[in-house]
């Protein structure tokens, strides 16, 4: 991994309420090229709204993205998907009643705009295959179980050929095998020099897959580096066994 | 050979050689022409309910603009009847931008929306204010234009357009972006699709084929009042009749089309209210039991419906 | 003026009675009733027959009609509903299926019953009122004469529909707020997927609902005739397309809003009636669409419609 080279993203002070609500409230962060960054903290911390951010699904109300040098917030999703921004769900939403090869096919017909430069397209076949997709490529998705949907969604947010893939809750209800290879094909990817943001509570796939944590409390950083030093935090063992405690 | 070239050549290309053949064998030229209008307002549903998603219980809020912006033209400005016809589609799109704000509203919300839409657009049309316009609710007289025969043709030539049309959403990858984001919009715009693009070009296409209908059939019937070309019974049989074959495929809505006409035709005519009860129980059953439609039949086995 | 805002108030309070049911049918189980016109339509045929059979006053039809068509309701939630909401898409196939519902009312009706229009005298709506007074109090036996009302006199069947409406508001209200049926019933309004999941038993909610909405159709029926001057068995359609404006108004989702949406669009109809008559008919359209679009959860809704 490379940390010294420059950001892909860059997020200032961002702020989203809802009504009188702050599901983020001033965040700020940053990743580079090829970096598996987690982001964890505790359910309502602002985990998925900075994802809904990024990914242009809110716009913010106050603070900055910026995607590539280039101002992100508050653009329309299609458009940031063809600059290069792409996530999965956490709950996987494909399109139930189109085939999974159709599903792969919207994305790759659509996920790149002419004019903007990227790596080759990764084809169908490819993608089918590595996310064990083949078997079951000509039935509707709504046949698929869920640990497939959640690879038809990341195969769908992969034929768009991000440079920042945003990854929410992608390994809740794998099985431990599963779990493996997953971690295994997101560091391949990040290898390529893919930038990844994962959203995670189980902390052990967080440990083994990324380079460095966010710990979120109330849509606020509270703390910043590996999850080896995190665990020792006072203020983050605080928001993680003090609350739940509390509750 | 590609499947569009299959789907032109044996689904398009049989049905208007027939429609074109009819009249010379058979007498009641009045109800082929009422097959084709419905032939093209089945489809026009179908692209935009079977495609997107909105179901369109106004729909003939846009037949009825183009019959009307037919009759406009030939009253005030003695258009010859194609141009006219043409003017029609115009006017229906016209009529569908103006609406494009209901594209906003999901589910039930749209169908009752777009309802209310057509309904306001008749009495809009029909106000007596307006007399001097529309001729009011008094209906208009075109004699002059009078021509069922070119009308009829012109009214294949619009299936075809229509038809020709399905094809390519059946077809095409911006056929599957429709109905990536008829299943699910947020996704669909994570896959790269515009989501609003897309609707509202499904939108003016729908409306530009029902606008066309509407100015043909205008041509064809020559005198109308607003509440015939503006009955909501359009609507409501376009939308059955493609339910029922089975929508986002191309045949289902010609399926639905020839035999519940078919049937309307058969005993609709003498007595109405048999009809509607036949009517009436076929649409329940096919809701309960054959949602999708009768290519589900088929699809239901594996079989590809086109 | 104030003749048209009264009368406004007391045609919007029936009009709060032709929606609610539709409403609550909608809130409950997210289906568009598309028959509910003709379960109005049905109603009123009740009371033509009450009338026309026994020569009684139609106000007797009330407890007849809601009663018939709470069962009516019950049985057709079972055929119906479970099947319906076991397929894709809902809400949309339910507009379907009760449009082909409708159909076959009509027809049926039509079989049966011709399609000339049926009226009752308006002066038999009340005679019980009437014939109670003149027993008690002595008097002159008739019909109910005009009522008076800030000095202006109304038709004596408005004011007992807007009673009527009033009471089975009331009643609706008594429903949802102050037993454990209507409190669950409103669980399963605000969160169908949770109340599912906490083990209410929504099926028989929601068939509580169904039976109810159309016994409050068919009571708002009743009263169609004097309302409407008559009825034939195609009233239904256009009876539909009022309730939903009328429940749009006040926010499809919720019962007790489609009272102010009855009473706004009742006021609005009277004052365009009175005074820009030539585009009366025009307007509850554009209204419905205006609301749809600007203010999308209704006057007192806080639900997200859009797409």
């Amino acid at each position: 991994m490379s940390p010294e080279t420059k950001p892909i993203l860059t997020v200032s002070r961002l702020v989203k309420r809802f009504g009188g609500f702050y599901a983020l409230d001033g965040l700020s962060f940053h990743v580079v090229p090829g970096e598996i960054l987690g982001l964890v903290g505790p359910n309502g911390s602002g985990k998925t709204t900075a994802i809904n951010v990024i990914s242009g699904l809110y716009a913010p109300d106050d603070g900055e993205v910026a995607f590539d040098g280039a101002q992100a917030g508050g653009i329309a999703s299609h458009r940031l998907v063809h600059r290069g921004i792409n996530r999965t769900f956490q709950v996987p939403k494909p399109f139930l009643s189109l085939t999974v090869r159709e599903n792969i096919q919207v994305a790759l017909a659509y996920g790149h705009a002419a004019g903007h430069a990227a790596a080759t397209p990764p084809s169908m076949a490819e993608l089918l295959d590595e996310y064990r997709l083949k078997e079951v490529a000509d039935r509707p998705a709504a046949d698929l179980n869920s640990a497939q949907q959640k690879m038809l969604d990341l195969t769908r947010a992969l034929a768009t050929r991000p440079r920042l893939l945003l990854l929410d809750e992608l390994a809740a209800g794998l099985n431990p095998a599963e779990l493996d290879w997953i971690a295994g094909r997101i560091k391949a990817l990040a290898a390529t020099g893919m930038a990844i943001i994962v959203v995670e509570h189980l902390m052990g796939f967080i440990e083994q897959i990324t380079d460095r944590v966010i710990v979120l409390n109330a849509g606020k950083e509270i703390f910043e580096g590996t999850l080896a030093t995190a665990v020792r935090e006072p203020q983050v063992i605080e928001v993680f066994l003090g609350g739940e405690h509390a509750a | 050979m590609p499947d569009t070239s299959k789907h032109l050549l044996f689904i398009l290309a049989p049905l208007v050689v027939v429609f074109a053949v009819l009249p010379g064998v058979y007498q009641n030229h009045l109800l082929l022409f009422n097959f084709v209008i419905f032939l093209i307002l089945a489809q026009g549903v179908n692209i935009i309910y079977g495609f997107t998603g909105y179901l369109p219980f106004g729909y003939v809020g846009f037949f009825g603009a183009g019959a009307y912006g037919f009759a406009i033209m030939v009253m005030h400005l003695q258009t010859p009847a194609p141009l006219a016809v043409l003017v029609g589609g115009v006017v229906a799109v016209a009529l569908g931008l103006l609406l494009t704000p209901l594209l906003r509203l999901s589910g039930a919300y749209f169908a009752i929306a777009n309802l209310a839409a057509s309904l306001a657009v008749l009495h809009f049309v029909a106000n007596p204010a307006l007399e001097n316009i529309t001729k009011g609710p008094y209906g208009v007289s075109l004699t002059g234009t009078f021509n069922p025969t070119d009308a009829y043709y012109a009214a294949i030539a619009v299936l075809a357009l229509t038809l020709g049309g399905v094809v390519y959403l059946k077809n095409s990858a911006f056929g599957l972006a429709l109905q990536a984001v008829r299943e699910d919009a947020v996704s669909a715009s994570m896959a790269g699709v515009n989501v609003v693009k897309m609707r509202v070009i499904a939108w003016l296409a729908s409306a530009l084929v029902a606008g066309l209908a509407g100015g043909i059939y205008a041509w064809y019937v020559s005198v109308f009042y607003p509440d015939n070309v503006f009955s909501s019974d359009f609507s409501i049989f376009a939308i059955v009749f493609a339910l029922f074959g089975g929508v986002a495929t191309i045949i289902g809505p010609i399926v639905g089309v020839l035999i519940l006409y078919g049937i309307y035709n058969l005993i609709g005519f003498t007595t109405p209210q048999y009809f509607q009860l036949i009517y009436g129980l076929l649409i329940m059953g096919l809701v309960l039991f054959l949602p999708a439609g009768l290519v589900s039949l088929a699809t239901r086995r594996g079989w590809n419906v086109p | 003026m104030t003749y048209a805002l009264v009368a406004g108030v007391l045609f919007g309070l029936y009009f709060s009675l032709v929606g609610i049911g539709l409403n609550l049918v909608f809130g409950v189980m997210r289906i568009v009733n598309l028959a509910h016109g003709d379960m109005l339509m049905l109603g009123a045929f009740i009371a033509v027959g009450v009338v026309g059979v026994f020569g009684i006053d139609p106000l007797f039809a009330v407890p007849l009609a809601f009663v018939v068509f709470v069962l009516a309701g019950l049985l057709l939630y079972w055929v119906l509903v479970p099947r319906l909401q076991g397929s894709a898409n809902p809400e949309m196939l339910s507009i379907i299926l009760f449009f082909g519902l409708s159909q076959v009312i009509e027809a049926v009706t039509t079989i049966f019953a011709g399609t000339s229009e049926r009226s009752i005298q308006s002066r038999l709506l009340g005679t019980v009122f009437t014939t109670i007074k003149v027993k008690w109090f002595g008097g002159k036996a008739g019909g109910a004469g005009p009522i008076q009302i800030l000095g202006q006199g109304f038709p004596a069947p408005w004011v007992i529909a807007a009673v009527t409406s009033l009471i089975a508001i009331g009643l609706v209200y008594l429903y949802l707020y102050r037993t454990r049926l209507g409190t669950l019933t409103r669980a399963v309004m605000s969160r169908r997927d949770e109340a599912l999941a906490t083990g209410i038993d929504v099926d028989r909610v929601s068939a509580a609902a169904f039976g109810i909405g159309l016994g409050l159709a068919a009571v708002a029926g009743v009263f169609a005739p004097f309302m409407f001057g008559s009825v034939t068995p195609a009233f239904g359609a256009d009876a539909t397309v009022t309730s939903f404006a009328i429940v749009v108004l006040g926010s499809l989702g919720n019962p007790l809003g489609t009272a102010l949406g009855g009473v706004v669009y009742g006021v609005f109809y009277m004052l365009v009636q009175t005074y820009l008559s030539s585009w009366a008919d025009l307007l509850p359209y554009v209204l419905l669409i205006l609301i749809l679009l600007l203010r999308p959860s209704g006057l007192l809704g806080r639900r997200v419609r859009v797409a």
